[in-house]
């Protein structure tokens, strides 16, 4: 089994108009034996900027630890919150970093940039930068999630119906594999709100 | 070597002479063996490429009405992707060498959630399918066909304990060749309920409780703790559905449908089949919050 897989996960975000979600599985496992049904993958940066973290989840902690540090540096100095562009690449230069032994999970970046323009991206383990306009996945059930994505997904979507959309596509999904599941945990963020949804799935 | 393939003649061979028609269709089935040097790593690269699905929880039980047999419905695939990796490197001179490095990985798909595990052999027995799906399926309904000549033959039942006999007696020959049959014969015959675990490996068990599977120790732990022989068969059925639940809840190749079926004097009967997902808001059903984040009072008046 290979160590991204040890602890098994799934992370999806989507852009919508003038807003993204970003939703994660909740199980956090050690190969096939359930630990925990409530393990938080994603976590905030500041209002407007979410990461998600999968893969190992120490790795997915430990780096997450090391971000929130960064960022809290960056606003001392700068007085201000950081922006999603800025932040992925801080991200990407971190986890380039550890080139030769790198942190074992991949990240998911949802945020709202000036002019409260979605921004969503995903990177590889060691950091390589992946834009997207529509939608990022990552984690073990990666292939179902972007068929489910590709399927369901429209432009310009209102928050109300990116959060039917994205629920859809990862219950679908974590429904076929193994590794991830056990309940789903949604971000709705808009320029004047945050919703944090808990989805009731399938705990099998 | 000799294999035994007295598992597949299903009728006895005639010999006629001179008819060529019936020399055709009485010789018996055999299966072919490769023409290849290398019969063992041969045989290793076949099993990895059929290899079958893994997860599954299965378990069945004797208690005071008869048996009570109970499995998930989940097939989980684990595929390989093969990476040849092969360079060459140069010496000093016109050495060559070469360097090959295959690859494997497993990822844990879901390929279905609605396989039969329970297979009816025949009316009055059941067999549990863990390991190949292929091979349970095949071999138990060989069984179903063996215990069946036996009856015309003897004119009477065939007992589990025989029909057990049958088949460990057949994996055991066909062993080391990569079958993988993880199975429960249960069934009622003359002297009561049956219960044998046989294998692959050509272990054959009697026992009273059994759970085969990677859910199996979750299983184990709620059908050990809630076990009594003086059970009734609704007691007996819930047991077996909530340790079935409980495996699909912790283990993450187990799923689906937990199925129930009673073996008692007059033959198996299936008794539920209920989607785990919802049996899990059943067990633990979802209140809503009643505690209200913020909430408006009126101001006491001054």
């Amino acid at each position: 089994m290979s160590i991204f897989e040890y602890n098994g996960s799934a992370l999806v975000a989507m852009v919508g108009k003038n807003c993204f979600a970003i939703a994660s599985d909740r199980r956090l496992g050690v190969q096939l034996q359930t630990i925990a049904t409530d393990f938080k993958r994603i976590s905030k940066i500041h209002d407007k900027l979410f990461i998600g973290l999968s893969g190992l989840a120490t790795d997915a902690q430990t780096l997450y630890q090391r971000l929130v540090f960064r960022h809290k540096l960056y606003q001392l100095r700068e007085e201000r919150d950081m922006k999603p562009e800025t932040f992925a690449s801080l991200v990407s230069a971190i986890l380039y970093e550890k080139r030769f032994g790198p942190y074992f999970t991949q990240p998911v970046i949802a945020g709202l940039g000036d002019d409260d323009k979605p921004f969503i991206c995903t990177m590889d383990a060691i950091g390589a930068k992946e834009l997207a306009k529509d939608f990022v996945v990552a984690g073990t059930a990666s292939e179902s999630l972007y068929g489910a994505c590709e399927a369901m997904f429209k432009p310009d979507m209102e928050a109300e119906e990116l959060f039917e959309t994205i629920s859809q596509a990862l219950l679908s999904s974590v429904d076929r594999d193994c590794l991830s599941g056990w309940g789903g945990h949604v971000y709705v963020v808009t320029p004047t709100e945050v919703k944090e949804r808990i989805l009731k799935g399938r705990m099998d | 070597m000799k294999l035994d393939t007295s598992g597949l003649e299903s009728f006895p061979s005639l010999i006629l002479h001179g008819n060529d028609v019936a020399g055709e269709i009485s010789a018996p089935p055999s299966f072919d063996l490769p023409n290849s040097n290398d019969f063992d790593g041969f045989l290793k690269e076949a099993i990895q490429m059929v290899k079958p699905a893994k997860g599954t929880t299965t378990l069945a039980f004797i208690f005071k009405e008869g048996v009570m047999v109970a499995a998930d419905s989940r097939a989980s695939m684990g595929g390989y992707i093969c990476e040849c990796l092969s360079t060459l490197l140069f010496g000093t001179g016109r050495v060559l060498c070469y360097l090959l490095l295959i690859k494997q990985f497993f990822f844990f798909f879901i390929a279905s959630q609605s396989v039969k595990k329970i297979i009816e052999i025949n009316p009055y027995m059941l067999g549990t399918m863990a390991g190949g799906a292929a091979d349970c399926q095949f071999w138990h309904r060989n069984l179903g066909i063996k215990c069946r000549l036996h009856e015309l033959a003897n004119k009477r039942r065939i007992s589990v304990t025989g029909a057990s006999k049958l088949l460990a007696n057949i994996l055991y020959s066909y062993r080391g060749m990569g079958l993988s049959v993880g199975t429960m014969i249960a069934g009622w015959d003359e002297t009561g309920p049956g219960l044998y675990y046989v294998d692959s490996e050509g272990g054959r068990l009697k026992g009273t409780r059994f759970s085969v599977g990677s859910g199996s120790p979750y299983a184990y732990g709620v059908l050990d703790s809630g076990y009594k022989y003086d059970m009734s068969i609704e007691e007996a059925s819930e047991l077996a559905r909530r340790a079935i639940y409980h495996a699909t809840f912790r283990d993450g190749a187990s799923g689906g449908v937990a199925s129930v079926y009673y073996v008692g004097p007059t033959g198996w009967k299936k008794l539920s089949g209920d989607d785990v997902g919802e049996l899990h808001y059943h067990y633990n059903p979802v209140t809503p919050s009643t505690t209200v984040e913020q909430e408006m009072v009126d101001a006491a008046a001054a």
